[in-house]
C-alpha cells in the first residue's frame, strides 16, 4: 500500500469514526449538538476529500475544545485512539513528502502495534488474568456487560480462562505479524473480531471503528519495512 | 496551556493498559429528597437480555450506553478526586432522563461493587431537579 493510498484510506475511514461518534451525541443530547455539529461537518469534508489539509487542521483545533468540554476523552481508550489518528493524519499532511511524513503516520502503526502488545504484557504479568479470575470479575461485578443476563458468564471459569489465554497470547503476538502481509492480514481480521465480540459483549461499539481505522497505517508501514 | 497540554499528552503518548487490573466498579444510583428515607435507584440500569439484533445496532449507535460508560469515568475521577466538573456532569445526566418535576430535590451517590459486596464511597449534596438556568 503506498505512502498516498494509505494516507486517504486513514481519512476516509477516520471521517466515518467521527461521524458515528458525532451522530451519538447530536441525537441523544441538544445540548452537546452545537459542539458537535462542526465535527460532524468537517468529517463530511473530509469524506469528500475537499481541501483535507485545512479540514484536518480544523478538526484538531476543534478536538481540543472537546477534550476541555469533557475535561479529557469522552469514551477512554477509542476516543483517543481516534484522537491520535487525527493528530498523526494531521501531522503527514502538513510535513513535506519524505521521511518527515512517512515518520509521523508510521507513529501511529507502532502505536496500533503496541495498543494490542502492552495490553497483552500488563495482563500476563497479572496474576488474576492467567487464572481467569480477572475475566470472571469484568463479567460478575464490573459496569461493562450489556446485559444482566451475560453476568452468568462469570459462573463459567474454565471458558474463562480460555478466553483469557486466547486474547494475552493473541495481543502478545501480534508484532509478530509484522514479518509477513499475510500474516498481518490474518492479525488484523482476528483482531477486528476481537474489538467486535467487545463491542457485542462489553458495549465497547467505537473502539471497533477506532482501531479500523489506524490499520492501513500498519498496512502501509510493513510495505515500507518489506519492500 | 497547561491543561490543553494534559489533555493532549495521553493522547500522543498512550499507556495501552486496557484491563491491567479489575477495580471495584462505581454504580451511579440517584434518589429524591423529600424527608422520607430515600429510595435508591440505579441510573441507567442495564437491560436483562440484549437480541442479536440490538447487539449489531449498538455497534452503529449506542448514545444511552457511552453516556453510562463517561458517567463511570466521572465516578472514577470523584473517587479520586471530586472535581465539580464530574459532579455537575452525573447531575445534570441524571436531570436531563427524569420527567420535569420543579419542587423536587435530588441526591445521587456512588456505590463501588467488587467481589467482597459494596461500599458507599460518595454522597452529592442535595440539588433542586430543575437545571440551572
Amino acid at each position: 500500500m503506498s505512502l498516498e493510498t494509505a494516507l486517504r484510506a486513514t481519512e476516509v475511514l477516520l471521517a466515518l469514526v467521527f461521524l458515528q461518534q458525532s451522530a451519538e451525541h447530536i441525537f441523544h443530547r441538544r445540548g452537546e449538538a452545537l459542539l458537535f455539529a462542526p465535527r460532524a461537518a468537517l468529517s463530511l469534508l473530509l469524506l469528500s476529500g475537499i481541501a483535507p489539509l485545512p479540514v484536518l487542521l480544523a478538526l484538531s483545533a476543534h478536538s481540543l475544545l472537546v477534550l476541555h468540554r469533557f475535561s479529557g476523552p469522552y469514551n477512554g481508550g477509542s476516543d483517543r485512539m481516534g484522537l491520535l489518528t487525527l493528530y498523526c493524519l494531521t501531522l503527514a499532511q502538513t510535513l513535506p513528502p519524505g521521511s518527515a511524513r512517512e515518520g509521523a503516520f508510521g507513529y501511529l502503526a507502532v502505536q496500533v502495534l503496541l495498543s494490542y502488545f502492552i495490553s497483552g504484557q500488563v495482563k500476563v504479568i497479572n496474576p488474576d488474568w492467567r487464572s481467569g479470575r480477572a475475566l470472571q470479575d469484568v463479567f460478575a461485578f464490573s459496569a461493562y456487560p450489556v446485559s444482566e443476563d451475560l453476568r452468568s458468564l462469570a459462573a463459567r471459569p474454565r471458558l474463562l480462562w480460555l478466553m483469557s489465554w486466547s486474547v494475552m497470547l493473541f495481543e502478545l503476538a501480534f508484532p509478530v505479524a509484522l514479518f509477513h502481509p499475510t500474516a498481518l492480514i490474518a492479525a488484523l481480521a482476528v483482531a477486528a473480531l476481537f474489538h467486535l465480540a467487545n463491542a457485542c459483549l462489553f458495549g465497547l461499539n467505537r473502539f471497533v471503528w477506532a482501531w479500523l481505522a489506524a490499520y492501513p497505517s500498519i498496512l502501509w508501514l510493513q510495505d515500507r519495512l518489506l519492500g | 496551556m497547561r491543561k490543553t497540554l494534559s489533555l493532549v499528552l495521553p493522547v500522543l503518548i498512550p499507556s495501552w493498559q486496557f484491563f491491567k487490573t479489575i477495580e471495584p466498579s462505581p454504580r451511579v444510583q440517584w434518589a429524591r429528597i423529600d424527608g422520607d428515607a430515600p429510595r435508591w435507584q440505579e441510573f441507567r440500569p442495564r437491560p436483562q437480555r440484549l437480541s442479536p439484533a440490538q447487539m449489531l445496532r449498538r455497534l452503529f449507535y449506542s448514545a444511552a450506553w457511552n453516556e453510562a460508560l463517561f458517567l463511570v469515568s466521572c465516578a472514577e475521577r470523584i473517587e479520586a478526586e471530586p472535581t465539580a466538573h464530574s459532579i455537575t456532569e452525573i447531575q445534570r445526566r441524571i436531570l436531563a432522563t427524569l420527567p420535569h418535576t420543579p419542587d423536587a430535590t435530588l441526591q445521587f451517590r456512588l456505590i463501588f461493587i467488587d467481589h467482597n459486596g459494596q461500599d458507599l464511597l460518595y454522597r452529592s449534596a442535595p440539588f433542586p431537579a430543575h437545571p440551572a438556568p
